[in-house]
């Protein structure tokens, strides 16, 4: 492995190191790392697996409470306890690390985030834990049976055809299961809901954040989907635009937090 | 096989409407008894078919039941159908197959929705559960946004702008002004249109279709009827629907509604005609790019060239070929979801009949057409109608 590499991925800092990976959240408050306004332990594990995959095999892995196992699962990690990998996850940072042995520290600056966009943000998602649906509800069954689809971007193939999201039938064939899609795109359209405009779920958090931002992608494997936008992103939405993309929070209802891809520009 | 005419319709005004389900169903069920020319009595009724939501959650279950017992008509069979914002459209086409199959003389359709009721939160809840809940809400989509990614994606492929889409909110609010029906009836200027609140980018608040209560109904009857109970009956000369996908991002394209395009090709050959032959037509616009495809879908103008069609502002009230929302369409006269798409009918009736606001009448109208919508194009119903039988 490469040692004290370290990128700007996914929105987040990252440093590979000989032992393993640290990553941050990219925001800071006083100097301290904070989360982003959809980002938690669990999508700081799920950017800095995959920056590490490249560099090495990780089949199964240990974590602590701080992280969503089925959401680690449903990106194809097994968790176990006796695993030579693990995530250690800072106390009082937005960081963790991933490493064959001790816990690794990297010191970098952040950006500075408004305190007061900060308390506003965590204080709607404590709130919106506690939210419970009226209607056109996707409920924890139907969330946990899709999430390799919206976490991983599992896929399906009839013929030469590649499917996603999943479907049960095509005319008279069930598609067959295959290998997640890869994880870019272009912008084929898009919208920025104002805060009225979106949908109940991010009606707390809508106005806060000033909108949400929506894409339409033709992913390089050719289905089409349709994208939040991270909510920390920078770039420029426009079509033609090019999308990566990576986990983050979509929504909490009914006290579990609903994670899935959104796009960064 | 027998014919259907159109012998009775009303509505109530749409919009803020102070009385509850029960009040509304009333309102415009009387109405529509009362435009029939004939002896009628609503125990003359066979079927009923009505069309809702259930918008809020207040009656689910059971509504046509509730609803047909507080308006005379006991005992027959009832139900209530459901396809988004296309139910009254669908139970308009049950209603017509009902007296086609020969099982029925006379049927009513009618639609119901209150909306107005509920605390801003439920409304939220409410108004996005026609869409693709998993893949689309999930990604933060309810229909202004669905549409807005329609309308950037038609601008980019087309050329068309959104200036295009402020002529068919001008247009259809000056249409609605003089509506005694119509939930907002103001005259708005290009320049406010232009430069309204934004919804979702690019759709503005001028772009977007109100949330309204209504009712509406109308009475269909077997042709060997109709000449009994109405001097001028409002013959039903094609009947089409169709459906797609659910998502967008199962479409093929996302600037054309193919269930539009099946839909239009099966009620324009049951009818014989073409879109040529049309006087007027009450379209879907729940957002102002939704009636600019509509006129591309329903064949008014070439695929691509609706913004052209608009610019040239070719659906104003007799002054083109066709006029596009003479009621002032759902931008003006109002969308409560359920009673849509048959008040679409109770327009084109009064239409084909001279029986509008002498300053609103299409005039020489001889045959119409209804475009009813469900959500972002999953459903659709389009009926066309004609003062006299082929």
């Amino acid at each position: 492995m490469s040692s004290n590499q370290c990128v700007n991925w996914q929105g987040n800092l990252a440093c590979l190191q000989q032992e393993g990976l640290v990553i941050k959240s990219r925001h800071t408050i006083d100097g301290i790392h904070v989360f982003g306004p959809d980002s938690d332990y669990t999508t700081l594990a799920i950017s800095g697996l995959s920056l590490l995959s490249d560099e090495c095999d990780i089949d199964s892995i240990s974590v602590d409470e701080n992280i969503d196992q089925f959401v680690l699962q449903a990106c194809g990690y097994l968790i176990d306890e006796n695993s030579v990998w693990s995530i250690q996850c800072s106390v009082d940072n937005a960081c963790l690390s991933i490493s064959r042995s001790h816990e690794l520290d990297w010191d970098i600056e952040g950006e500075e985030m408004e305190s007061e966009f900060h308390d506003s943000i965590s204080k709607a998602w404590a709130e919106e834990m506690t939210a419970v649906s009226q209607g056109a509800f996707v409920s924890e069954q139907a969330y946990r049976s899709g999430a390799s689809s919206r976490i991983n971007f599992s896929s399906q193939q009839l013929g030469d055809i590649r499917i996603w999201p999943p479907r049960e039938m095509i005319g008279d064939q069930r598609p067959e299961e295959a290998p997640p899609l890869s994880q870019g795109g272009v912008v084929e359209s898009w919208t920025k809901l104002s805060a009225g405009g979106a949908p109940s779920e991010f009606s707390l958090r809508a106005p806060i954040l000033e909108g949400i931002g929506t894409v339409f992608v033709r992913l390089d494997d050719g289905p089409c989907g349709v994208f939040l936008v991270a909510d920390d992103n920078d770039g420029e939405i426009a079509i033609g635009s090019r999308v990566s993309f990576a986990v983050r929070k979509i929504y909490a209802q009914d006290g579990l937090i609903r994670y899935g891809l959104k796009a960064l520009l | 096989m027998v014919d259907v005419a159109v012998v009775g319709a009303g509505q109530t005004k749409f919009g803020n409407h102070p009385l509850g389900l029960k009040g509304m169903w009333a309102e415009s069920t009387e109405n529509a008894f009362a435009s029939i020319d004939g002896d009628f009595d609503p125990s003359m009724v066979d079927e009923a078919f009505i069309g809702s939501i259930a918008f809020g959650g207040g009656q689910i279950g059971n509504t046509a039941a509730l609803l047909t017992e507080h308006t005379g008509m006991d005992n027959i069979p009832v139900r209530r159908v459901e396809n988004a914002c296309a139910s009254s459209g669908f139970a308009f086409r049950d209603a017509w197959m009902a007296i086609k199959s020969g099982q029925a003389d006379i049927v009513v359709a009618g639609g119901i929705e209150k909306m107005n009721d509920l605390s801003p939160e439920r409304k939220r809840f409410w108004l996005g559960v026609s869409g693709d809940t998993e893949w689309e809400r999930l990604a933060g989509l309810t229909f202004p946004g669905t549409y807005a990614l329609m309308a950037r994606r038609h601008f980019h492929e087309f050329g068309s702008v959104h200036d295009d889409l402020v002529n068919i909110s001008v247009k259809n609010h000056m249409h609605g002004l003089d509506n005694e029906y119509a939930h907002i009836r103001k005259d708005v200027s290009f320049d406010k249109a232009q430069n309204g609140f934004m919804v979702a980018d690019p759709l503005t608040l001028y772009d977007c279709c109100p949330t309204s209560d209504g009712a509406s109904t109308v009475v269909l009857a077997a042709d060997h009827v109709a000449k009994k109970l109405s001097d001028d009956p409002v013959w039903v000369l094609g009947s089409g629907a169709g459906s797609d996908h659910l998502a967008l991002h199962d479409r093929p394209s996302i600037t054309q509604l193919i269930a539009t395009q099946r839909a239009a090709t099966n009620a324009y050959n049951q009818a014989g005609l073409s879109a040529n032959d049309i006087d007027l037509a009450e379209v879907h616009d729940c957002f102002t790019i939704a009636e600019l495809m509509a006129t591309e879908d329903l064949g008014f103008a070439n695929r691509g060239e609706g913004g052209i069609f608009a610019r040239e502002g070719r659906g104003i009230r007799n002054q083109g070929q066709v006029t596009i929302n003479a009621s002032g369409g759902l931008k003006s006269k109002g969308h409560p979801l359920g009673a849509t798409g048959t008040g679409q009918v109770v327009e084109v009736f009064k239409q084909l009949r001279g029986e509008v606001e002498s300053n609103r009448q299409v005039r020489d109208a001889s045959h119409a057409l209804t475009h009813n919508v469900g959500g972002s194009g999953a459903t659709c119903a389009v009926h066309i109608f004609g003062r006299e039988l082929k």
